[in-house]
C-alpha cells in the first residue's frame, strides 16, 4: 500500500499549492473571511439595484461625510432574494459577524423576518428617529411587539396610470377614472375595449398582487386583529375576488405567464394601464414612443366595504440595522441624518433615480412639484406623495406570503370554476398549517 | 416512393426539431444587439445595440472581474476534481480491501442528499474556518463528487489488468502506472469529467452566493441575478450578459465534444 499512499500525498500537496496560488491571486480580499461589518468611521450595507437603493445610499453617504470627515461607506449588491437566502442561513448556522451594519428589506418580509430570526435586528426605536414623520402605514410594515426594527426608504404606494390617447378614443378623460370604484371602473373598462379593442389591465396570473393591492386600499387583511387567518367570511376579500373575477371574464384584465410578459404588456402598447407600486413608474418609461401620452391617478376603491380607499401600498423596503452591528450608534445616526432627515438626499435622488420619499417633510420640496413629460406634463410625484400619506395601515402578519400564496391558489381554482366557499376554506386551512 | 415519402417526413420533423431547440440560443443572441423595448416586443432580427448594451453592461457592473473570479473557480476546481476523483475512482476499482463496497455504498447514498440540506452547516464550517469570503470556500466543496468517483471507477473496469500486472513486474511503481498508463488511456473519460465539472462550476450560483459576502468576489451567475433585482430590467444588457455567461461553456464543450461523447459511453481509446 506504500506507493498508494504516495499517490495520496502528492494529490494532497498538488491540490493545496493548486488552491492556495489561486487564492494568493486574489490577495487582500479573501482575508475578510469573517465580521464583513465595518468598524470606527465606515459601515458596510447591504442592497440591490444600483440605480435606485444603492445609488440613494452612496447619495446619502456624500451628505453625512460633508458634515463627518472620513465617513466611508461600502455599500454591497445583493438581491432581495439573495439577502433573504443569507440572512436564513448566518441566523441558522449562527454566524451573526458575517452580517453587515445596514441592511434592505422588502416590507412584506419584514414582520417574518424580525419574528424568526430576532436576533439579526437591532431594535430602533430608540435610535432617535422621529417616526411620527412617516405614514403609519409605512411605519407599521416594520413594527413589532410596538419596537421599530426598521426605517421606511422605499416608497411603494399604488397608482393607477392609464395611456389618456387611448381613453380619449374611448371619449374619456383621466377624471372620469380618478377617485371611482370598481364598479364603475368596469363598466367604463368594458366600453374601453369596446371602442379601441385594448384591454384597461394585465397582471400576472397564479400572482395575488392586484388582489392584496385591493384588499389593503381597504385596511383589510388576511388575519385578524389577533394574528390569525381570516379567510373564510372575510367580506372585503370576497368583493375583491369578484371584483377580479369580473375583470378576467369580461378580458379588461389580461392574465401573463410572467413579470417580464407583464412588463411587455404595457410597453408594447397591448393594454392602456397600470395599476402597482409607483416604482413601476421606472418600467413603464422605457417605452418612449409613448412618452406625454401616460398620466396618473388613485386606484378605484372596493364597493360595499366600510373604509374603503382609493389608495394602497405595494412593495416598498426598509433599512434594517443588524443587531451585532459594532457601529450601531454610528449606523443609527447616519440613518437618521440622510433617510430621516435631509431634504437635500431625496431632492438629489427624486430625478435622477425616481426615488420617491416616504419621509413626509422631504414631500414639501420645489422638487417634488416639477411637471414630468412623460406624464403629460402632470406633477405625478407630488400626486404619489400625496396618495402615501393615505394610505390605510393593514396587519401584514409574520405569514404574509403564506396566506398570498393560498389566495392565488384559491383564485386560480375560482376561475377554474370551483366553489368560492371551498377553495377559500381550503386556503384557510393552508394558512393554518403553515402556522403551526 | 414510400422510402423517400418516410424519409422526408423525418427531415422534416427532424428539421422543426432542431430548429425549436436552438431558437433559444438565436433569440438570446438576437436580443443582445436589440434595445430593451425592442426585446420586449420580441424581435427576431439583429439591432444595432450590441455596442451601446456591452457599454451599459461594463458601466453597471465589473464584467471583466466577474468573469476572471468564474474562470478562476471553474478552472481550480476543474483541476482539483479530476485530480482527486479519478485518483479515488481509479483506488476503488484497482485495489482491494475489505470495507470498499460499504465505502462506495455509502458515497453513492450521499448523492441523494439535496445541497440545500448542507449548506446551513457548511456555511458554519467555512465561516468558523475563516474561510467565508474566500475562493477557497467556492472550491473545496466541489472538488470531490460521488458521480465522478463513480464515472472514474466505471472506465477504470476498462482498463485491462493485464496491462497493470506486466507493468508491475517491469518494475514500475503505482504512481508511474497512474500517471503514465491509466491518464493517457482515459483521456475521454478526463474530457467528459472536465466538461461536467467545469459547467457545473461556472454555473454554480447558490453556494457562492451564500459564502461570498463581498462583492469584490462576484462570479458571472451573481451579477446575472444582481440584473435581474431592479426596478426596471434592461432587458438588452441582461441578454448580452447571458450571452458572455454562456460562451465559454459552448467553447469547451464544442472543443471536447467528441471525447465528451466517447467518455460518456464509456470507450476506450
Amino acid at each position: 500500500m506504500k506507493p498508494l499512499t504516495k499517490i495520496a500525498v502528492i494529490t494532497v500537496a498538488a491540490a493545496l499549492s493548486l488552491t492556495l496560488g489561486a487564492c494568493s491571486s486574489n490577495s487582500g480580499s479573501t482575508t475578510t473571511s469573517s465580521s464583513s461589518a465595518g468598524s470606527g468611521n465606515h459601515l458596510t450595507v447591504w442592497a440591490w439595484d444600483p440605480t435606485f437603493n444603492i445609488y440613494a445610499m452612496n447619495e446619502a453617504q456624500k451628505i453625512y461625510a460633508a458634515a463627518h470627515p472620513g465617513f466611508t461607506l461600502d455599500v454591497q449588491e445583493v438581491s432581495w432574494d439573495d439577502i433573504q437566502t443569507k440572512l436564513t442561513t448566518i441566523a441558522q448556522a449562527n454566524q451573526l459577524d458575517q452580517l453587515p451594519d445596514i441592511f434592505l428589506v422588502q416590507n412584506n418580509a419584514f414582520q417574518k423576518n424580525v419574528t424568526s430570526y430576532p436576533q439579526l435586528f437591532a431594535d430602533m426605536s430608540n435610535a432617535g428617529i422621529d417616526y411620527t414623520q412617516y405614514p403609519k402605514a409605512v411605519v407599521d410594515y416594520s413594527v413589532v411587539d410596538n419596537k421599530n426594527w426598521g426605517l421606511p426608504f422605499d416608497n411603494g404606494a399604488v397608482i393607477a396610470a392609464y395611456r389618456t390617447d387611448v381613453l380619449q378614443q374611448a371619449g374619456y378623460t383621466l377624471a372620469d377614472f380618478t377617485d371611482i370604484n370598481w364598479s364603475d371602473f368596469l363598466t367604463k373598462a368594458k366600453d374601453v375595449l369596446a371602442k379601441t379593442g385594448k384591454p384597461l389591465l394585465s397582471g400576472q396570473a397564479n400572482s395575488s398582487d392586484m388582489m392584496m393591492m385591493m384588499l389593503q386600499s381597504s385596511g383589510a387583511s388576511l388575519f385578524d386583529a389577533q394574528g390569525k387567518p381570516a379567510i373564510v367570511g372575510n367580506q372585503a376579500l370576497l368583493n375583491t375576488i369578484n371584483v377580479y373575477k369580473q375583470m378576467v371574464q369580461a378580458k379588461v384584465y389580461t392574465e401573463v405567464n410572467s413579470w417580464d410578459e407583464y412588463v411587455a404588456s404595457f410597453v408594447n402598447g397591448d393594454v392602456a394601464g397600470v395599476i402597482n407600486g409607483c416604482w413601476i413608474l421606472g418600467s413603464i418609461q422605457t417605452a418612449k414612443d409613448q412618452s406625454g401620452k401616460w398620466d396618473l391617478t388613485d386606484m378605484p376603491a372596493l364597493d360595499g366595504v366600510p373604509g374603503a380607499t382609493n389608495y394602497s401600498a405595494n412593495g416598498g423596503s426598509s433599512w434594517a440595522i443588524s443587531a451585532s452591528s459594532k457601529n450601531f450608534a454610528l449606523a443609527a445616526d447616519f440613518l437618521k441624518s440622510t433617510f430621516a432627515g435631509s431634504t437635500q438626499l431625496y431632492d438629489t435622488i427624486l430625478p435622477s433615480s425616481g426615488a420617491l420619499a416616504n419621509w413626509i417633510p422631504a414631500a414639501k420640496s420645489d422638487v417634488y412639484g416639477q411637471p414630468q413629460p412623460f406624464f403629460n406634463n402632470d406633477k405625478i410625484y407630488a400626486k404619489i406623495v400625496d396618495y402615501a400619506s393615505k394610505v390605510p395601515s393593514n396587519n401584514t402578519s409574520p405569514y404574509y406570503y403564506e396566506a398570498r400564496d393560498a389566495i392565488s391558489a384559491a383564485v386560480t381554482q375560482i376561475l377554474g370554476g370551483t366553489d368560492e366557499t371551498k377553495a377559500l376554506q381550503q386556503a384557510q386551512q393552508t394558512v393554518e398549517f403553515a402556522m403551526q | 416512393m414510400t422510402r423517400k415519402l418516410r424519409r422526408a417526413v423525418m427531415y422534416a420533423v427532424l428539421v422543426i426539431a432542431s430548429l425549436l431547440s436552438v431558437f433559444p440560443l438565436y433569440f438570446m443572441i438576437v436580443s443582445a444587439t436589440n434595445t430593451s423595448a425592442q426585446v420586449l416586443g420580441a424581435r427576431l432580427l439583429p439591432g444595432l445595440q450590441l455596442l451601446t448594451n456591452l457599454h451599459a453592461l461594463m458601466a453597471q457592473q465589473d464584467l471583466l472581474a466577474a468573469l476572471w473570479h468564474s474562470s478562476l473557480n471553474a478552472v481550480s476546481t476543474t483541476v482539483l476534481a479530476l485530480i482527486v476523483c479519478a485518483v479515488a475512482g481509479y483506488g476503488f476499482e484497482v485495489y482491494h480491501s475489505r470495507g470498499k463496497d460499504a465505502v462506495m455504498n455509502i458515497l453513492l447514498l450521499t448523492m441523494m442528499i439535496p445541497f440545500a440540506a448542507t449548506m446551513i452547516p457548511l456555511f458554519r464550517m467555512f465561516s468558523e474556518a475563516g474561510l467565508a469570503n474566500s475562493t477557497l470556500a467556492v472550491i473545496l466543496p466541489a472538488i470531490s463528487t460521488p458521480f465522478l468517483i463513480l464515472l472514474f471507477r466505471q472506465s477504470a473496469r476498462s482498463f485491462p489488468h493485464e496491462i497493470l500486472d506486466a507493468a508491475r513486474i517491469d518494475g514500475l511503481g503505482e504512481l508511474t502506472i497512474f500517471v503514465r498508463m491509466f491518464i493517457p488511456t482515459m483521456r475521454s473519460t478526463f474530457a467528459a469529467a472536465a466538461v461536467i465539472t467545469f459547467m457545473g462550476a461556472w454555473n454554480n450560483f447558490l453556494w457562492p452566493r451564500v459564502i461570498l459576502i463581498s462583492n469584490s468576489q462576484q462570479t458571472i451567475t451573481m451579477l446575472i441575478s444582481n440584473f435581474r433585482a431592479g426596478y426596471v430590467i434592461d432587458y438588452g444588457v441582461l441578454m448580452l450578459a447571458v450571452l458572455v455567461a454562456s460562451l465559454p461553456t459552448m467553447i469547451i464543450f464544442l472543443i471536447l465534444q467528441r471525447s465528451f461523447a466517447n467518455g460518456i459511453t464509456g470507450a476506450v481509446q
